[in-house]
Formats: structure tokens, C-alpha cells, sequence
């Protein structure tokens, strides 16, 4: 009778058990990076270089495929390297507030740079989006300087102040269109000024979109390099100066990553290289081969690390460029063209071999740029 | 007892125990079945402002295409239970055998009267007199029949969102408002607090895309800007929603607690099924068909000290009949 009664009762909590195992798959937690073991021949461990990139708050630098967290204990997001490849601009989120702060390679804070923190909530400021200047002296970031006639209009716009000075000598590049969201993701670019992210109201649409803007010096009228609809952010420089990749919606939930020829003003047509995902923070190889990304398999799921290879592009147009002002090579050596050139057609490119996915369950921070450098 | 009999006493011991599993299991569904859904969507069966009886509902024919009315609501301290004002309206209209969903955010400031008499912004009709009267409002104003609906709370929101996973988006611009309300993280109603959403493809939580889809002080939009982004990560939740089956349904049901209202019958498990199969079919944005009351819909005015957005009728009911009859 006994065992009757407990064969009753394993069947009662077999199953309920057997049901409850067959829940969907809906929350699956993302491993640490430091979990993520790769093989010596494995996509991840053939990189060139180091990158930083961020997951969950922790920065992590990715060396020959292994990942090592330099900064944790609090979120730090948005990396960038400096042309040295000695430090690093990372930015420190807190609750309401966010301040930039140099640290050395192996995660040391050297130097908080702002100090965005104030007794009155309200008076906090962002700081975001932080680049080195081509020599490694400058910072360029997006700010959040208040209105204050109108607290309610809190925009970013593009400032750079000196890596070792204060907040009191950093001047404003931008002004942004107000109640929008603002001026983000600066890319300096020496002498040519500076490129970024605008965003504006597009009458047309009855919609926020953005735009990749360029502007040759402070005070100077900024000019759009995509249009309107093409919806484009989060410019990413090749190293010799030559490509820009972007991510691109055309106003839909869809992030491709798009690239196009740069000639210091303008740029050529833009070619998709990865469409139809949640594609984001494409970031070039420092030995030029090519990009990776963030993106999840399909629309959704965990953001992991993508590498799209790419042939060298072609050689410039000599028609392009004036005889006395030679093609930039690398942002910080270029001169600005003499005049502007359009985007010239140009026979569609070769296609571009797929993608390959880096890792898996991760779920990296797709908000957070990456840096990479050799 | 012969041998048979006590084998068939065996048995039924072991099916009875099975079932037994089973209720257990669903317990909580079955509880909240009767407690938070179910219950009744047609204004016209009861509310303070009756309406002529109508037809047998479109939505109890499995295939015909029924409309949907989704309601979020503060819920917050600085209302009596249940008295909360609307954030978000949003009517759905799903065509099952066309495979399409029309989505339309009514805003929260729109200036019309009310179901029972009355005027005044549409975010007071729940708060009035519950969902019969915000669906009654609806009903009344737009012409339509509303089959279904939907409340969930700010909070519920947060759970649900947790439960699935978060949800994966692209947020379409930079998002900031230093004076959002921070009632869900501090005791005091009337705090405020910062917040940041970058913009671009991401993961958010619940939290976060509760700020995203709550935020509204620096859109130029205003709150057509936050319409939008409702819709949005509705179509987000709609993508994680293909991975739940039954056996999600009593820790989904625990999450949202008395965050959760509707007129579906969490019991009708086949209906479920037909829903999420439907969602799960709906994959191409072209599927999906948003709309927001902007430009010649609306007029911005100031009634009785309030900020508040006049309707215009006959742009309005035509887009309307259109969409959603």
C-alpha cells in the first residue's frame, strides 16, 4: 500500500515537473566572456591586435581569443583607444549621471576627466562617446550642456576639451537641434574637422532621424553626408582614412551595416554589407581586412560578435582629388580637399563574403562602441 | 479485492495523480483566469454608459478579424487602486486570415466625451470607470467595436518584459529627460529622475524599456514621439512572445500578479494557442501597419488650464473606419 502511495505521488510530481521542464526558451542567460574559451584556430583568436569591448558593464579586452575584464565594479561603456595604443577613454554610467576617465591598458584609472555629478539631480550632465584627436592630445565627447531657460530640452551636442586639462577649457563643436536627442559620436578627424551623428525632425516622416553630419572646424555650417531617409548613425573611420561604415534603418526597426567610399568630404555610394538585422557599433580592423560588429542571429536574442571581411578598396579616382592635395591616408594627416567632391558613381562592388559570427551567448553591450587597436 | 480491481484502482490512481500534477502546475493560471481575465470587454453588457446591444462579437469566431483595446496605466501612489489614468491606448486590429495587424495609439491628452457624459483628456476614462468605460469612450467616439482588451500596469510591464528576456530593438534616437518619474524604484509618488536611452540596436530590460516607451519631456513629438515608441517594443515583445508556450503561462501569470487585466480567457488554452501561432506568422514588417494621430488629426489647445489635443473628426473616423471595421 505504501509504495502504491509514493508511486502515486512521483507520478503527481513527475508531472507536474515534465511540464514545467518544457517551459519555452525565452530568458537564457548570456555567459561572461571570461567563460568564452576559443581554440587557437578559431575565428576569434586569428584577430589582429587588441579590442575592448564591453558586457554588462565590464570592460573586457580581447587578446589571441582570450578575454580578460579590466574594469568592473561599476558600468563603464564606450571605449576608445588612443592612437598610441596606451590608454584608453572610457566612459563611467552611474544612475543619472556619467563622467569620461583615462585608464592605462591594464584597466587603471589615470584621470577623471568630468565630473558630471551634482547636488541637484537636475544639473547632473552625460558625457558619452568619447574619441582621442589624431595626435592623442584632444577628447572629443558628447555633452549635455543645460538649457537654462528650458530645463525640459536636454540635447547633446559635440564638445573636445584636452586630455590632460579640465572641463573649463572644452569648447563646443555642434549645436544641436533642440528636444531631439542631439549630436553624438564624434570621429575627429585632424585638420578636416570633425563627423557625427545628428539627429533631427524629418517633416516628411513626422519622425527623429539621423544623419551623419561633417563640420571642418568650430562655428563652421556642418553639412549632411547621408540624406534624411537612409536614417544613418554611428560612423566607424577605416584606418587609412578611405571608408566610412555606418549603420543605416531607413526609418524601420532593420540596422544594416553599410559602407561607402570617404574622400575627406564626401562620401560615395553606399554599399550594404550586412542587412536585415539588429546590426550595430561596426568597428574597423586596424590592419584594414575588414569589420566587426554587434548583432543577434535574426531580430532578436543576444548581441554577439560579428567579423565581415573585406577587400582593400579600390584605388581613388585621380578626377577626385586636386593634384597638390594627395588623398587622405589617415584622418589626422589629411587636408581638406580643395573643393568638395560628389559621390560619383562607381560600378556596384564585388560582393563581400559572409560574415562570421565570433562568438556565442555572450550578449555584448550593443550600445557600447569597441575599440580596436594593433 | 480481486486483482483487477485493485490493478484498476492503481491505474486510476495514477491518472488522477497526473492530473493532479497538472492543476498543480496551472493552479496559478487558473486562479488568475478568474481573478484578472475573462472578463468583460463589451461596453454594451454593463458600464455607466450602456450602448445599444451588439452582435455576437466578431472575436468568438475563430479566423474573423477582431479588435483589441491595449491599455498601460501608471500605477503608481498617486492614485487610489484602480483609478489610474491611461499612459497608453493603443487599438489593435488583427486579421488572423489576412495575416496583418493594424496598430493606432490614441494619445492620452485627446479632448473628447465620454461614455456616460462628460469631457475630458481620454487618460481619464479608465480611471472614471474602469476599462467598461474607457472601452465605452472608445467605442463611442471612434465608431468601432472594441472585442477585447488589455490592461496592464507600469509595473507588470517591467515583470513581463523580465520574464521573456528583455526585449531586442532599435531605438531610434537619443532619449534624455532629466524630470521622469522615478516612482517605480523610490516610495516618494512624486520623484524625479535621469534618464538616458542611447539610441541605436540594443537589449533593454524591463526598466529601461519601461523609461523608453514612458519617456516624453525632451521629444519634439511629444507624445506622438511616445506613441511611437510604444508601438515599438509592443512589435519587440510580439518576437519573444513566439518562444512562450502553455507551460510559460503560470510563471508569466506570478510575474504580473494584479499587474494584469484583460478580457481573454486565459483557460481557452486553444485560443492561446491560435494567438501565439498567429504572432509566430507575423514576421514581415509590411505585416504590420502602425499609425499615430498626428498632423491633421490633432490640434494642440488649452481647455480649462489643461494642455490638450482637439480632435479632428473628420480625419479621424475616416482613418478609423478604414483601419478598424
Amino acid at each position: 500500500m505504501l509504495l502504491t502511495a509514493a508511486v502515486w505521488a512521483a507520478t503527481g510530481a513527475g508531472t507536474y515537473l515534465y511540464i514545467g521542464s518544457h517551459r519555452g526558451t525565452i530568458a537564457a542567460q548570456a555567459r561572461t566572456p571570461g567563460e568564452a574559451r576559443s581554440g587557437s584556430s578559431s575565428p576569434l583568436s586569428r584577430l589582429p591586435g587588441t579590442m575592448y569591448i564591453v558586457q554588462q558593464g565590464t570592460l573586457y579586452r580581447l587578446q589571441g581569443g582570450a578575454f580578460t575584464a579590466l574594469l568592473q565594479s561599476a558600468t563603464w561603456t564606450q571605449p576608445a583607444v588612443a592612437p598610441s595604443g596606451q590608454s584608453l577613454l572610457v566612459v563611467r554610467r552611474d544612475y543619472d549621471f556619467s563622467d569620461l576617465y583615462l585608464v592605462d591598458t591594464a584597466g587603471h584609472v589615470q584621470a577623471q576627466l568630468t565630473h558630471d555629478a551634482n547636488r541637484n539631480v537636475q544639473l547632473n550632465h552625460w558625457a558619452f562617446y568619447p574619441r582621442f584627436s589624431a595626435d592623442g592630445g584632444q577628447v572629443f565627447f558628447s555633452y549635455d550642456a543645460k538649457d537654462r531657460f528650458n530645463s525640459y530640452d536636454v540635447v547633446l551636442s559635440i564638445y573636445q576639451m584636452p586630455v590632460r586639462g579640465s572641463f573649463g577649457q572644452a569648447r563646443k563643436w555642434t549645436t544641436p537641434e533642440p528636444y531631439t536627442g542631439g549630436d553624438l559620436q564624434p570621429i575627429p578627424l585632424g585638420p578636416l574637422g570633425v563627423i557625427y551623428t545628428k539627429y533631427t525632425f524629418d517633416q516628411a516622416t513626422n519622425r527623429i532621424l539621423s544623419q551623419v553630419w561633417l563640420t571642418s572646424r568650430i562655428g563652421a555650417v556642418s553639412r549632411p553626408l547621408t540624406d534624411a531617409a537612409a536614417d544613418c548613425s554611428q560612423p566607424s573611420l577605416a584606418p587609412d582614412g578611405r571608408r566610412l561604415a555606418l549603420i543605416c534603418t531607413g526609418g524601420t526597426q532593420f540596422a544594416s551595416v553599410e559602407v561607402a567610399s570617404f574622400d575627406g568630404a564626401s562620401l560615395g555610394p553606399r554599399q550594404v554589407l550586412v542587412g536585415g538585422q539588429l546590426a550595430a557599433q561596426p568597428t574597423w580592423a586596424p590592419d584594414d581586412s575588414g569589420l566587426v560588429y554587434l548583432a543577434p542571429q535574426g531580430l532578436s536574442g543576444h548581441f554577439e560578435l560579428w567579423f565581415q571581411p573585406l577587400p582593400p578598396p579600390p584605388p581613388p579616382t585621380p578626377t577626385a582629388v586636386p593634384a597638390n592635395s594627395p588623398t587622405p591616408r589617415r584622418a589626422g594627416a589629411a587636408r581638406p580637399t580643395a573643393t568638395p567632391s560628389p559621390p560619383t558613381p562607381s560600378p556596384s562592388p564585388p560582393r563581400p563574403p559572409a560574415a562570421i559570427q565570433l562568438t556565442t551567448d555572450l550578449d555584448f553591450d550593443a550600445t557600447s562602441t569597441i575599440a580596436w587597436h594593433l | 479485492m480481486g486483482w483487477r480491481s485493485a490493478l484498476a484502482v492503481f491505474l486510476i490512481g495514477i491518472l488522477v495523480s497526473g492530473l493532479c500534477g497538472i492543476l498543480a502546475y496551472f493552479l496559478p493560471v487558473v486562479a488568475a483566469a478568474y481573478a484578472q481575465t475573462g472578463q468583460q470587454a463589451r461596453s454594451g453588457r454593463a458600464g455607466p454608459a450602456p450602448l445599444p446591444a451588439a452582435p455576437t462579437p466578431a472575436s468568438a469566431i475563430r479566423g474573423a478579424a477582431f479588435t483589441v483595446l491595449l491599455m498601460g496605466s501608471d500605477d503608481d501612489s498617486k492614485f487610489p487602486s484602480d483609478a489610474v489614468l491611461t499612459q497608453s491606448m493603443i487599438l489593435v486590429r488583427v486579421d488572423p486570415a489576412a495575416r496583418h495587424v493594424t496598430m493606432l495609439s490614441i494619445p492620452r491628452d485627446l479632448w473628447v466625451p465620454f461614455a456616460g457624459g462628460g469631457t475630458a483628456k481620454i487618460d481619464a476614462a479608465y480611471a472614471l470607470g474602469g476599462a467598461t468605460r474607457a472601452i465605452a469612450t472608445v467605442e463611442h467616439d471612434f465608431g468601432i467595436r472594441v472585442d477585447e482588451y488589455v490592461w496592464v500596469g507600469l509595473k507588470g510591464l517591467i515583470k513581463l518584459i523580465d520574464y521573456l528576456g528583455g526585449v531586442d530593438l532599435t531605438t531610434a534616437n537619443p532619449v534624455l529627460d532629466d524630470f521622469y518619474p522615478a516612482d517605480v524604484e523610490s516610495t516618494d509618488p512624486y520623484a524625479y529622475k535621469r534618464v538616458a536611452v542611447l539610441p541605436g540596436p540594443q537589449h533593454m530590460d524591463g526598466l529601461h524599456a519601461l523609461e523608453y516607451v514612458r519617456s516624453r519631456h525632451d521629444d519634439i513629438q511629444e507624445d506622438f514621439g511616445r506613441s511611437q515608441r510604444q508601438q515599438q517594443v509592443l512589435l519587440a515583445l510580439r518576437t519573444k512572445v513566439r518562444n512562450v508556450n502553455p507551460s510559460d503561462l503560470p510563471a508569466i501569470v506570478a510575474t504580473f500578479n494584479a499587474e494584469f487585466k484583460t478580457s481573454f480567457n486565459l483557460l481557452d488554452l486553444g485560443r492561446l494557442r491560435s494567438l501565439l501561432a498567429l504572432a509566430s506568422q507575423i514576421t514581415d514588417p509590411s505585416q504590420v501597419e502602425q499609425l499615430i494621430l498626428t498632423g491633421d488629426y490633432t490640434s494642440s489647445s488649452v481647455v480649462d488650464g489643461q494642455d490638450v489635443l482637439l480632435p479632428n473628426w473628420n480625419t479621424i473616423l475616416p482613418l478609423v473606419q478604414k483601419n478598424f471595421t
